[in-house]
């Protein structure tokens, strides 16, 4: 069992977290950190694991927000029975949009789903009932525990912190079952995938719908967490593009990859945001960039892969991703 | 009405050959080494502010800026395809999207930081104001990025059809290992590709600039249309992205002129969709 | 081994946020927390709100006889907290609700700041001034113009400018002005773009010309940051609207002078909505080509050695731009905060507050031609108001209604360039 050892550690350390930082501010940087990690993590279902560079995974991460937010603005609803609500939308869209733009290779797959999202995007941007470009509003005074509007955001990390052991938890056990086999058979070569008889096509789409589902759900939070949802911050593409770089940057196609992008990337931005955005000179983004540069020059498998196995260009699945 | 129509219409065509004009550099890079360069609205941005910045410290118009705009684009290419770009080739495509939108705020934020977050603009009718003959005005700055449009599309279809630099490259793009057995070498020939990709959307940058507003975020704007120009015109096409721009240029026009501009980018890509499902390498790209 | 290693990432990614703790509460130090988008799209915006909140302090900080009775000119420091000075601490929101958000949060908890002032775009003001009702900290909003804002039913919340409704009025009456004195304004279009600024306003002027029985002609919207305006001119030139109100940011204003231009399109009367046509970019870039515009202002500039003459000076030497409306109205909000806490005579939240209802300032206390300051119930300044200016000769506004306080008389039609 010496294969547990660590992921215990690290779930001791999360679950402490919050205990041993606890001004505001640090709490709520765990809780981004892991709303981060949980989209980023949903993203690496498609993305990491199938191979399929889906850039317009903001899409999902909409439904949940807009059917968290419509569901108290539009229906008086506590915001958590948007959670089903979005998930059923984002699964049925990844659905219809994942059968005819998963059989595109490489490239194209990915200008699809950007142009998929900014179409919803501008669809919502000029639907009314949705808010437009006004967005739809949380409950800002809450009525009850159920409206999941908090002060504090410990109720929310741990909530968070639930939700990413789930994911991560379905994440692993996709990875070592059939499904997984197959994702990452396709992901070598789709056509020898093929030739052996993997069903590729269904197998694909049953992983674009899992993520969309648990994008969806990590949306939903989020929208809770800000009160708050209009087209830009909750169907804009910088958000997609976010996610993938958290997963990428950590290791895409590894169990703790999105994680780790995340737990560097999330704080990397508010810290620089609070110590340079208020000098108004663009240095936070300067900063950023070059990081990112440099680990994209260095490092193009990921941080996580730095740790695994040295040297080795991490372009192959993620079967050795567990410990 | 139908006179308005024409208008319509011409000024479409003239915006499609500028998404085109910017485009070019785009589908070269990433039909030639499968590059996706998110930074390349941040190259259009750069050549802008060159353009900018020769005319109010030399006074000089699109004749100077637009050559110097070219020169210093090429370089910035060529010092990022080997700063970067080859480090990231071989890599997965998240490397590469890492590393390109990763450029694309470290340039973005520079020129911020240096120039600041004014909206800056060169002198109105610095080339030669409008021509107007029956009824139909046509901008001559409009005009000369549509000409220069063509003359690039074409020297660059010509470059890569007609020379032995343009198959040395193409030699490269088709298989790396049998052109070195050949005695090409893909770095040189890669570096090239990039000098010209950049240099042409530097160009581009120059030329926009003298009828659009110059900002550090324009690249955002300008990004995504070439994104989806180059997808339709199919990845590496050049003479594709120059189609495919100029029919998003009708498009925009006339679906903003008769149903309302708010949804003319809705049908761009309803469009774009629906296209793919019929010919998923674009219109004129191979499979 | 991995887990190891990641960890270790974790501590570390942990100890750089124990590093952002710890900030030291000086004496006789009033923070105030700013929230302004420093980067993306809007960034000009938050550059110059800096350059501003530095003339700002600089007048409250020190002694500036030279404004006489201006409040917190004379002496140095707040005078009501024993000459305490006053501290701005700006943090970026990227344009973006959730980043305002945590900044607000930071800027509250980390900084303890002892009110929050900001945040520009409506949506960041909306969620970064709930965690401030949720914390009971006075937020002070001087430039957003979301009817929603104050209808929210916070107690922390209170909004200097006027809103649509305000301006939707200038506009009839303007208007009504105009066609008294022989002009011909009946067919009105309005022109805006896709975001919440664009349509909200339009709506709100849409229903006011409609309730005085002028219905709009012609609604032209179009997606913000266009690449193209060249259909939408074409439908202005097609359907001779006698107004056209432009209600666009600065990338679009500018792009449409240009258009309008190549397209030879001139309204006989052009009004535009602030925003965009207020930046000093727009009138550098196409001041020229767009004389003639008459423009909605609150900042109208009086005569030299008077309070608003020099602030304007201050801010020029400070920022190389002459003082534009939106600047002017964030500084005046500033003023109203600074004064309310300088009344206050504490940093107390509910002190602040309390002193905030209490604020009845009267037009000469101004630098901005507000009618006063008096907040109603929800939060919003009842006498806020502006007046109307016209670009003419060369890049600079000046104000040509209402005919009080007017330095020109407007000029008609619409001369372009």
């Amino acid at each position: 069992m010496r294969r547990w050892i660590w992921p215990s550690v690290v779930a001791a350390f999360a679950i402490a977290y919050p205990l041993l930082l606890s001004s505001p501010f640090q709490q709520r940087l765990g809780a981004l950190v892991l709303l981060y990690a949980i989209a980023a993590s949903a993203w690496n279902i498609v993305g990491g694991y199938a191979g399929q560079v889906s850039v317009g995974h903001v899409v999902f991460f909409g439904c949940g927000a807009y059917a968290a937010m419509g569901a108290y603005a539009k229906f008086g609803l506590s915001p958590l029975f948007g959670i089903p609500g979005g998930i059923v939308l984002a699964v049925g869209l990844a659905a219809i949009v994942g059968v005819p733009t998963l059989r595109l290779s490489g490239h194209y797959f990915s200008m699809a789903t950007i142009a998929v999202a900014e179409t919803m995007r501008l669809i919502v941007t000029n639907t009314e009932w949705l808010g437009a470009a006004v967005g739809l509003s949380g409950p800002t005074v809450p009525r009850n525990i159920f409206d999941l509007s908090f002060l504090s955001a410990l109720p929310y990390y741990y909530l968070f912190l639930i939700i990413l052991a789930i994911t991560l938890a379905i994440t692993w056990w996709m990875t070592n079952s059939r499904m997984g086999f197959y994702l990452r058979a396709i992901k070598d070569s789709e056509r020898a995938a093929r030739s052996l008889g993997a069903p590729a096509s269904r197998t694909k789409l049953y992983a674009y719908m899992l993520s969309a589902a648990l994008t969806s759900v990590a949306g939903a939070l989020y929208a809770m967490m800000f009160g708050f949802v209009d087209p830009e911050s909750g169907l804009g593409i910088l958000i997609s593009v976010k996610i993938l770089i958290m997963a990428a940057l950590g290791g895409a196609g590894l169990l703790f990859g999105p994680l780790v992008g995340a737990a560097i990337l999330v704080p990397l931005e508010e810290i620089s945001n609070s110590w340079l955005g208020g000098k108004g000179a663009g240095l936070t983004f300067v900063v950023y960039g070059a990081i990112i540069v440099l680990i994209a020059r260095f490092q193009p498998g990921g941080l996580l892969s730095l740790l695994t196995r040295r040297g080795k260009p991490k372009t192959d699945t993620g079967a050795s991703h567990a410990p | 009405m139908s006179f308005v129509l024409v208008q319509v219409i011409v000024g479409g065509l003239l915006l499609g050959a500028v998404y085109a004009l910017f485009s070019s550099g785009l589908t070269l890079v990433w039909g030639m080494m499968n590059i996706v360069n998110f930074a390349h609205g941040d190259f259009v941005m750069l050549g802008m502010y060159v353009a900018y910045v020769v005319y109010t410290l030399m006074g000089g118009g699109p004749l100077l800026g637009a050559p110097l705009a070219t020169l210093v684009l090429a370089t910035l290419g060529i010092v990022v395809y080997f700063g970067l770009i080859r480090g990231i080739m071989k890599g997965p495509m998240l490397a590469q999207i890492l590393g390109t939108f990763g450029l694309a705020l470290l340039l973005r934020y520079s020129v911020f930081w240096w120039f600041g977050a004014n909206f800056l603009s060169m002198p109105p009718n610095i080339v030669g104001g409008t021509y107007a003959f029956a009824g139909l005005r046509i901008e001559a700055s409009r005009l000369l990025a549509g000409v220069v449009a063509l003359l690039v599309t074409l020297g660059l279809h010509l470059l890569l059809t007609r020379t032995s630099l343009g198959s040395k490259m193409l030699a490269v793009a088709e298989d790396q290992t049998a052109a070195q057995l050949m005695g090409i070498r893909p770095d040189t020939m890669q570096a090239i590709a990039w000098a010209i990709a950049a240099g042409a959307t530097g160009l581009a940058g120059a030329l926009i600039a003298n009828f659009f507003y110059i900002v550090p975020t324009v690249g955002e704007t300008l990004g995504i249309v070439a994104f989806v120009t180059v997808s339709l015109g199919g990845f590496g096409s050049v003479p594709g992205a120059l189609v495919a721009g100029l029919l998003i240029g009708v498009i925009e026009s006339l679906s903003g002129y008769l149903i309302g501009a708010i949804y003319k980018d809705i049908v761009v890509y309803v469009l774009f969709l629906f296209f793919l499902w019929f010919r998923p390498q674009g219109l004129m790209g191979k499979m | 081994m991995t887990l190891k290693r990641v960890t270790g990432l974790l501590c570390a990614a942990a100890m750089s946020l124990a590093l952002t703790a710890g900030a030291q509460a000086q004496d006789k130090v009033v923070k105030i927390g700013v929230i302004m988008p420093m980067s993306g799209g809007t960034a000009s915006i938050g550059a110059h709100a800096k350059a501003a909140l530095d003339v700002a302090t600089d007048i409250i900080n020190n002694a500036h006889p030279e404004l006489g009775n201006f409040p917190l000119a004379k002496n140095a420091g707040l005078a009501g907290l024993g000459g305490a000075k006053v501290e701005v601490i700006i943090a970026d929101n990227q344009g973006n609700p959730a980043t305002g958000q945590n900044q607000a949060l930071r800027l509250i908890t980390e900084e303890k700041v002892a009110a929050v002032f900001g945040s520009y775009q409506s949506g960041v003001t909306l969620t970064s001034s709930a965690i401030a009702e949720k914390y009971g900290v006075p937020f002070l909003n001087s430039e957003s113009v979301a009817a929603n804002l104050t209808e929210r039913g916070f107690k922390w919340f209170f909004r200097t400018t006027p809103i649509a409704t305000d301006f939707a009025k200038i506009y009839v009456d303007f208007l009504a002005d105009l066609k008294s004195q022989g002009a011909k304004t009946d067919s009105v279009a309005v022109v805006h773009d896709n975001t919440e600024y664009g349509t909200s306003v339009a709506n709100t002027i849409s229903g006011a010309f409609k309730e005085k029985g002028l219905p709009i002609a012609l609604d032209v919207a179009y997606p913000v940051n266009a690449t193209d305006l060249q259909g939408q001119v074409l439908q202005l030139k097609d359907k001779k609207p006698d107004v056209v109100i432009m209600i666009s940011y600065t990338s679009d204003a500018i792009l449409f002078a240009k258009t309008m231009q190549s397209l030879d399109y001139k309204p006989a009367v052009l009004l535009a909505d602030d925003a965009g046509y207020s930046d000093p970019s727009f009138t550098k870039a196409v001041g020229k080509i767009s004389q003639g515009v008459f423009n909605r202002s609150s900042w109208v500039v009086g005569p030299a050695g008077s309070p608003s003459a020099i602030i304007a000076d201050m801010y020029k030497k400070k920022s190389g731009e002459e003082m534009d409306d939106t600047v002017a109205r964030q500084m005046q909000g500033f003023f109203v905060l600074a004064d309310a806490i300088d009344r206050a005579g504490s940093t107390e939240p509910a002190k602040i507050q309390a002193a905030l209802k209490a604020t009845d300032l009267k037009p000469e206390q101004l630098m901005i031609g507000y009618k006063g300051v008096k907040f109603d119930d929800k939060g919003q300044n009842t006498l806020a108001s502006g007046a109307i200016i016209q670009l003419q000769d060369g890049e600079n506004y000046v104000s040509v209604w209402p005919k009080a306080n007017a330095a020109k008389a407007p000029m008609l039609p619409y001369k372009g360039w």
